[in-house]
């Protein structure tokens, strides 16, 4: 599922967005060895000050696995400060009617092949689709993106293919570098969502991700029943601990719930931590 | 779409009046206002197509220190609904007294980011169903983006001196494609010629013509050849 986080709504998506500057450290320091900044884990830059659109793709558990910076070629973008050698000496692209697109990544540890939905490909098409549609409605009409040549044959194979470059490769750090053109069409969109059989809508609206990331930093525990002790529940407590002790596997695991029932032992009445004790 | 070329205006604050009037009446809008704020000193200069009595009321209020459809549009590249801030005490306050002077809380804002950390905001506003909202939004959206960046480079460029040693930075495949242009050929012509898709033609002639500060490509042509950056064809 996309969000689309600017500077109107990032308060809702702190975490979401530092999540994703942690993607972008992973991804453009570590995978391709870029020279960019890094500090506690996260990748930022001066660009991410410019109040951008962050195009983002979460996962079903509410991890970011993909993600774009969306910016106006009218103001400062990354090609007319940063990445100036591409256009081997050129002044930039400048129009209301072309975003720049950069920092596009996904998340290939956690993501597979193929084109189930949590590849590699499956994410990288939903974040083009939402960064297409999303220009679309802003009337924008191109965009022109900064991608490294794996980036280029995943969008060729991809019913997504540039139609043409501007400036000409350069090296950037482990890989180079290139400026791709692509139009925001309904064509083009209509042949990523052929490609990866994304046929509904993609964008998730503020209130499921706030639920989703909600869910996501609530603690979890595996292979128990969640329990809430309240006051006189001892009797539901014990009845939980007498489950655990029959579903346990190993003697490990009956270790674990007896050092569970002992953590506990003062909210259980003296009753029930006898009848535990004797439980084998 | 035709409008007042703000660019070839002795004096772009004459005008800037009448090319909002041409605009709500080109686009169908009601109203329609421009502002930028300084990035240094912060101030906002404007310019506005709404009745007096509400311009006074709004300057006496200081509502354009409060009315989020100013201070929160520039944070968005994106054109900004108004129906976003619904929820905005900010905006309810403002439009409230928009509406009894006749304006409707039903709008837009185009914000616009130039080179120098400086932004520009075009607004528009209509009193419509939000079926025909809608609807109008999608079929206009893109003249004015056009219209708000013309708008922008000419108000941030005024100044006899800055229009005069401004030089527009056209790349070489921009002025290759005027040039041919210049020459009478059409985009799928020139595409051929240079070995490059019409949609690679496309996007570096509105590029240029925007450099240029023109609203059309033979305007942008004779700008160039005034420029002597290209030959005459």
């Amino acid at each position: 599922m996309i969000i689309t986080i600017d500077s109107l709504n990032r308060h809702k998506f702190g975490s979401v967005l530092d999540d994703m500057y942690r993607l972008r450290a992973r991804v453009f320091q570590g995978r391709l060895g870029w020279d960019v900044n890094v500090q506690d884990g996260m990748e930022r830059d001066e660009f991410d000050d410019l109040d951008p659109t962050h195009v983002v793709s979460l996962d079903d558990d509410g991890n970011v696995v993909g993600c774009m910076r969306l910016l106006q070629t009218t103001g400062p973008h990354m090609l007319a400060d940063v990445f100036y050698s591409i256009l081997d000496g050129e002044p930039p692209l400048r129009s209301s009617r072309l975003w720049e697109a950069t920092r596009f990544c996904v998340d290939t540890a956690r993501l597979s092949g193929g084109k189930s939905r949590n590849s590699i490909s499956y994410v990288t098409s939903e974040v083009m689709i939402g960064a297409f549609e999303y220009a679309q409605k802003a009337g924008v009409l191109d965009a022109v993106a900064v991608i490294d040549p794996v980036m280029n044959r995943v969008l060729k194979r991809s019913g997504n293919a540039p139609y043409d470059y501007v400036g000409s490769a350069k090296p950037m750090g482990k890989v180079t570098a290139m400026a791709a053109l692509m139009d925001c069409s309904d064509e083009r969109i209509a042949s990523i969502r052929e490609f990866s059989d994304i046929r509904g809508n993609v964008f998730s609206s503020e209130e499921e991700v706030i639920a989703l990331i909600a869910e996501k930093s609530r603690p979890k525990s595996d292979n128990c029943i969640p329990f809430r002790p309240a006051k006189g529940s001892s009797g539901e407590l014990q009845d939980y601990f007498v489950q655990q002790l029959r579903d346990a596997n190993s003697p490990e695991e009956i270790v674990a719930v007896r050092q569970l029932i002992e953590a506990v032992s003062g909210t259980l009445s003296d009753k029930s931590r006898q009848a535990l004790r004797r439980f084998n | 779409m035709k409008l007042i070329d703000l660019s070839s205006v002795q004096n772009v604050h004459q005008h800037a009046g009448s090319y909002l009037d041409e605009l709500c009446q080109l686009l169908e809008f009601d109203y329609a206002s421009y502002a930028t704020i300084n990035p240094v000193s912060g101030d906002v200069q404007g310019y506005a197509n709404y009745p007096d009595a509400w311009k006074l009321h709004y300057a006496k209020q200081s509502y354009h220190n409060l009315d989020p459809t100013l201070t929160q549009s520039a944070k968005s590249i994106a054109p900004v609904d108004w129906g976003c801030f619904e929820q905005n005490t900010k905006f309810t306050k403002v439009f409230k007294d928009a509406h009894d002077f006749g304006i409707s809380d039903r709008g837009l804002t185009v914000p616009v980011r130039g080179p120098y950390g400086d932004c520009g905001l075009l607004s528009v506003t209509r009193d419509c169903s939000p079926v025909e909202w809608e609807k109008l939004k999608k079929s206009v959206i893109g003249d004015l983006q056009a219209s708000a960046v013309h708008m922008h480079d000419n108000v941030t460029k005024t100044g006899v001196l800055a229009r005069a040693i401004s030089m527009p930075a056209l790349s070489s495949r921009e002025v290759e494609i005027l040039q041919w242009v210049a020459a009478g050929k059409s985009q799928q012509d020139i595409g051929d010629i240079l070995s490059i898709s019409h949609r690679t033609v496309e996007v570096h002639l509105r590029s240029g013509r925007e450099k240029l500060g023109a609203l059309s490509t033979p305007q942008a042509v004779g700008r160039a050849i005034g420029l002597n950056l290209i030959m005459p064809g």
